[in-house]
């Protein structure tokens, strides 16, 4: 006898039964969906080591890297059932298509067409139209809450069966149940008048059940086209069991599953409604939210209220969102989302036994090594890589003639993975963009860091690619995002290039702070100025950077106001935003040059601020001589000591050289000094002495030579004054300025 | 044609509701005309025989099943949203559903008292016979009490706290005491209260924590999509006009297609195609707002030009509605201008127009 028993993956309700089912029929054979060449990795998957959520990961051998994965975890029924195989000494085996064909197929369909290859696209959006409600939530309220084995049972099979009704079967499905009848009808060959109890997905039963092997079934699947593929097990996360991360058979709430799970082991599905309500609100109260049991009641009303009107036994975990939203959340989603996303979603990880594990990320370092000729760096001791990212027009094939290029973003990518394999060095030339210089060593480390890429994606590219994505939805500020723009550029991620422009525009509509805004200009007139040197797509960076510049210009007069720290952030993002100007054409220069005037002209704003904007404005001969002097003897007017040198240095922090060359300049800050009290000269002085000692020696010596002027001193005296030795007196005052009372200067 | 200047919803859709009573099927909660589905039915449109019930309120139809869903239990319902989602609009068709009585209203205003929640006296009839139930003056809630009916209260938070407190014995308890009669008087089954309240006007006080308890809240969101919101807008549109006697044509789709773009943009903070993140004005762009800006510009075009809408009355109200006395929000509207709608082709005429206003 061959028993059938349908599932949905992942359903808490069909693992319960799918261990009353075995008991029942008592089968010599279990047959499970699944890779049929990957059976024996089922034992290791159900060692009492492992700690579900896991996968089977099957990948090809050769790159392009193709992966298929098959998760489980504690609530999917194909899991119970095997352990339950395991358990009881009973042979059981994996029965759908070896996983190389699957990958082959994958390998020669579009690679965007979806990762699962279990559920054809628009079978459930239509069956939504039709019952009304999502599918999610129509599959809670009719299976899931079953409570006896024989509702069940009847229940799956009608199910699978209306399923097939409202979509044709595809040639994909075809070839797979052909297989598997084949697999069966073997399979009962070898074990004559014995029980055989096949597992698989609801939909397939149908398929399967009394549904004979035909010639035409063998036809179909002898020699099928294959590819050479590994498999291993890897530890799996709810987060990317969760439909969140892409996975189209995977499920939309691992956590709550895991609670309805727990709920009919216990014996009663009828707390799970209960259960995630309390779980909700001790989430809240753990994270400072008040929320009395007496809410918590009337949730569980209402969520029994609206399953009753909308045609459910219990309330499903649509019902329950929305009485946690309505009484709980008092009314707003985003007040309980986090606890939402925690208890639905769940943070849980697998953990697997040592040497169970060789992932496709390791695979796919491994070879990337090889491949870019970097193996003798793999061992214990330190050594340097410099890369020079340019064509090598010496070499005959594009690919060495970019080899170092594809060596920079294979070890940015793995810098961005945070694995400690490759550390960058400072480069010899700073500004030299086409070199990069790197420090390599191995270590375990760096192995177990690898591993651990392998629950972002399944090679160093797409693992990087992932990262980078999550990095980026967690960025806050226009900076950060730019910064990591900059970052998948450097890896070589186009996508996530793209991605990073679109949240750094969402950003900047948001951002008020200059400058965050400037220094993401900065970072992107960067990219954009010696950017082709990547091969990269570019084009859609000037109109972002369009608009930045844009909110810049808006942003700066509200900040301009504001204390010495501000305004040093701002003098970056001013000088940032300046040398983009002079960069790039596209930007509106015109509206830079009138909003310097402004803040040069302003009396209110910064004098740090000011000064240097004055200074921007002078280094690029956008002021006129007239104007310059104004601003120069209306800022260092008599009365305003602090201010006049706060001024003079932000006004000194450019173009040294042409301040020094301006002798009027220099009477104008003696004029200033000559006229100070003693108690504002002390101030003056700090400042002053802070601007000029960044100053060279000669510089200052060529200082020194214009204020001796000013003063009618010798050239000579001057110097040799300025050079001499300090005498105790002097000594004496000058270290009574370091008890001196800086407060905002 | 009535000479009232608006009718109660149970008046204005009397066929509708008897329609719904005489093809019930459903069982009938304890004080209500009919069943939940019913209601439902009634607020979200579809058939009830051979009668079309009409849609009265056009937006996601699980809220509307939370609130029906929380009147059954017993639990009081309190709306709130922006002004303009349609709030006291629901509370209306919802209490004309279930009891087919919208009348028992409470206007929330800051001289709201506790006796207009409770009950106050006829005081001449309390000076000559001294307290009696003659002399009692019920309050809408008291009378809902009695009926096992439901009462509203608009505006809620616009009351002093001390008052809105009033409702929290009488929600937890569900009977109210009146110690002169040395009386209590229980609610009988389908007593319940629908509060409405803002959440972004200026002069508003904050609801208790103890009072907000008491409540199941639900917030009203603006329209989901942009073909629903130019749906509602229109069909008010045409309502105000025909009632306001204005002799400007109709706005035609393009107008109004364009005001609910700029309003959603602005609201939701990003271009429709999701392109473009845009700054938020800080007043408030609702679809009652489209509407009003709309009927504004057709009495401009009406009263003064040649009865069509032009781009110049447009930006006018525009001008208007979006910039209201806040320098930021110009800042704001400016952006917008610049960054979307300079780069729309068949915009150009309007963002001259608003450009020039906005200068």
């Amino acid at each position: 006898m061959t028993e059938f028993f349908g599932v949905r993956h992942h359903s808490p309700a069909c693992a319960f039964y799918a261990e009353e089912f075995l008991r029942r029929t008592q089968p010599e054979v279990l047959l499970i969906e699944g890779p049929s060449d990957l059976s024996g990795l089922i034992p290791q998957l159900c060692a009492p080591e492992v700690e579900l959520p896991g996968a089977i990961l099957a990948y090809t051998e050769e790159a392009p890297v193709h992966t298929v994965l098959y998760p489980f975890a504690e609530f999917s029924p194909e899991y119970a059932a095997m352990k339950w195989a395991v358990k009881n000494g009973v042979e059981v085996r994996f029965c759908d298509l070896p996983s190389g064909c699957v990958l082959a197929q994958i390998q020669r369909e579009t690679p965007d067409k979806g990762e699962s290859p279990d559920s054809p696209p628009n079978v459930y959006e239509r069956m939504e139209t039709v019952s009304g409600m999502d599918n999610g939530s129509f599959w809670e309220y009719c299976f899931e809450q079953c409570e006896s084995y024989e509702d069940f049972l009847a229940a799956a099979e009608n199910y699978g069966a209306e399923l097939r009704s409202f979509s044709g079967n595809d040639q994909q499905n075809s070839l797979r149940e052909a297989f598997m009848r084949r697999v069966i009808s073997e399979c009962e060959a070898a074990h004559p008048g014995g029980n055989i109890a096949v597992m698989t997905g609801a939909f397939h039963t149908a398929g399967l059940k009394n549904v004979p092997f035909t010639e035409q079934d063998r036809a179909l699947t002898e020699k099928l086209p294959s590819v050479p593929s590994k498999a291993t097990l890897m530890p799996y996360s709810y987060f990317r069991l969760s439909e969140r991360s892409g996975y189209g058979a995977g499920c939309r709430a691992p956590g709550y599953n895991e609670l309805m799970w727990e709920c009919r082991r216990s014996g009663d599905i009828r707390d799970s409604a209960a259960q995630y309500l309390a779980k909700i609100a001790q989430y809240q109260r753990e994270h400072g939210f008040a929320c009395s049991t007496a809410e918590v009641i009337e949730a569980k009303r209402l969520a029994d209220t609206l399953a009753g009107m909308r045609g459910g036994m219990l309330p499903n975990l649509a019902d329950l969102r929305d009485a946690a939203v309505t009484c709980l959340g008092h009314g707003s989603f985003s007040e309980i989302s986090l606890a939402c996303a925690d208890i639905e979603i769940g943070t849980k990880i697998g953990s697997m036994p040592e040497g169970a594990v060789c992932t496709s990320v390791q695979e796919d370092f491994m070879r990337q090594l090889k491949e870019l000729k970097l193996q003798k760096y793999r061992k214990a001791s330190a050594e340097e890589l410099s890369l020079d990212l340019r064509e090598n027009l010496r070499v005959k094939t594009e690919k060495a003639a970019f080899l170092d290029l594809e060596r920079s973003f294979f070890l940015h990518r793995l810098k961005s993975l945070g694995v400690s394999f490759c550390i960058q060095k400072a480069r010899p030339q700073d500004n030299a963009t086409w070199a990069e210089l790197w420090e390599l060593r191995w270590s375990p480390q760096a192995e177990i860091e690898i591993v651990e890429a392998s629950l972002k994606g399944d090679t160093v590219e797409q693992a990087a690619a992932n990262d980078l994505s999550l990095r980026l939805a967690e960025a806050d500020s226009v900076a950060e995002t730019a910064r990591l723009l900059d970052t998948a550029f450097e890896c070589g991620l186009p996508a996530c290039v793209k991605t990073a422009a679109s949240s750094v525009q969402r950003q900047t509509a948001e951002c008020s702070s200059a400058a965050e805004i400037g220094s993401a200009i900065g970072t992107l007139s960067g990219i954009l100025r010696f950017g082709s040197i990547r091969r990269l797509e570019l084009s859609s960076l000037p109109e972002l950077m369009e608009k930045l510049f844009l909110r810049f210009c808006l942003c700066l007069p509200s900040g301009m106001v504001c204390d010495r720290p501000a305004a040093e952030q701002l003098i970056t993002a001013v000088s940032a935003v300046n040398d983009a100007c002079t960069a790039h054409d596209f930007l509106d220069g015109a509206r830079f040059t009138a909003l310097l005037s402004d803040i040069a002209d302003n009396n209110f704003a910064s004098p740090l601020l000011s000064g240097f904007c004055c200074a921007v404005l002078m280094e690029r001969g956008l002021i006129a001589p007239d104007k310059l002097s104004e601003l120069i003897g209306r800022r260092l007017s008599p009365g305003f000591a602090a201010e006049g040198a706060q001024w003079f240095e932000g006004f000194s922090k450019k173009n040294r050289r042409a301040l020094i060359s301006r002798l009027s300049v220099w009477e104008k800050l003696c004029d200033f000094t000559a006229g100070l009290s003693p108690e504002e000269f002390k101030p003056v002085l700090v400042c002053l002495r802070r601007t000029f000692a960044e100053y060279t020696p000669a510089e200052k010596s060529d200082i020194a030579e214009n204020i001796g002027e000013v003063l009618g001193i010798s050239k000579q005296a001057a110097a040799e004054f300025a050079a001499g030795e300090l005498n105790a007196q002097e000594q004496q005052d000058i270290s009574s300025l370091d008890d001196f009372d800086f407060g905002d200067i | 044609m009535s000479d009232i200047l608006r009718l109660p919803a149970e008046e204005l859709y009397k066929a509708e509701l008897e329609a719904l009573i005489k093809n019930e099927t459903d069982p009938v909660p304890a004080g209500w005309k009919m069943s939940p589905r019913s209601v439902l039915t009634y607020i979200m449109g579809g058939k009830s025989g051979k009668t079309v019930i009409t849609p009265k309120y056009m937006g996601d139809r699980r809220i509307v099943e939370i609130c029906i869903a929380t009147l059954v239990t017993d639990r009081a319902l309190l709306l709130i949203g922006e002004p303009g989602p349609a709030k006291s609009w629901l509370s209306e068709h919802l209490t004309a559903a279930i009891n087919g009585d919208s009348s028992r209203v409470i206007q929330g205003t800051a001289g709201t008292t506790e006796e207009q929640i409770r009950y106050s006296w006829n005081y001449a009839l309390l000076l000559a016979k001294g307290p009696s139930h003659e002399a009692l003056v019920k309050s809408p809630v008291y009378t809902a009490m009695e009926t096992g009916s439901i009462a509203r209260i608009e505006e809620i938070s616009r009351c002093a706290s001390e008052v809105q407190d009033a409702l929290i014995s009488i929600l937890s308890e569900k009977r109210i005491s009146v110690p002169e009669l040395s009386e209590e008087v229980p609610a009988k089954k389908g007593f319940s209260v629908i509060a409405t309240a803002n959440t972004r006007d200026k002069g508003v006080n904050e609801m208790s924590s103890a009072l907000k308890r008491r409540f199941n809240i639900v917030v009203l969101p603006a329209p989901a999509d942009m073909e629903t919101e130019i749906n509602i807008v229109n069909t008010r549109v045409a309502q105000l006009s025909d009632s306001f006697g204005l002799t400007a044509k109709l706005p035609d789709r393009t107008a109004v297609e364009r005001v609910v773009t700029i309003f959603r943009e602005l609201r939701n903070g990003q271009t429709l195609d999701g392109q473009v993140k845009l700054k938020q004005t800080s007043g408030v762009l609702s679809s009652a707002e489209a509407i009003s800006l709309l009927i504004n510009s057709m009495a401009l075009a009406g009263s003064f030009g040649n009865g069509e809408i032009s781009d110049a009355d447009l930006a006018s109200a525009l001008q208007g509605a979006v910039v209201k006395d806040d320098t930021k929000d110009k800042a704001v509207w400016a952006e917008y201008l610049e960054n979307v709608m300079k780069k729309r082709r068949d915009c150009a005429g309007l963002y001259a127009e608003c450009r020039e206003r906005n200068a």
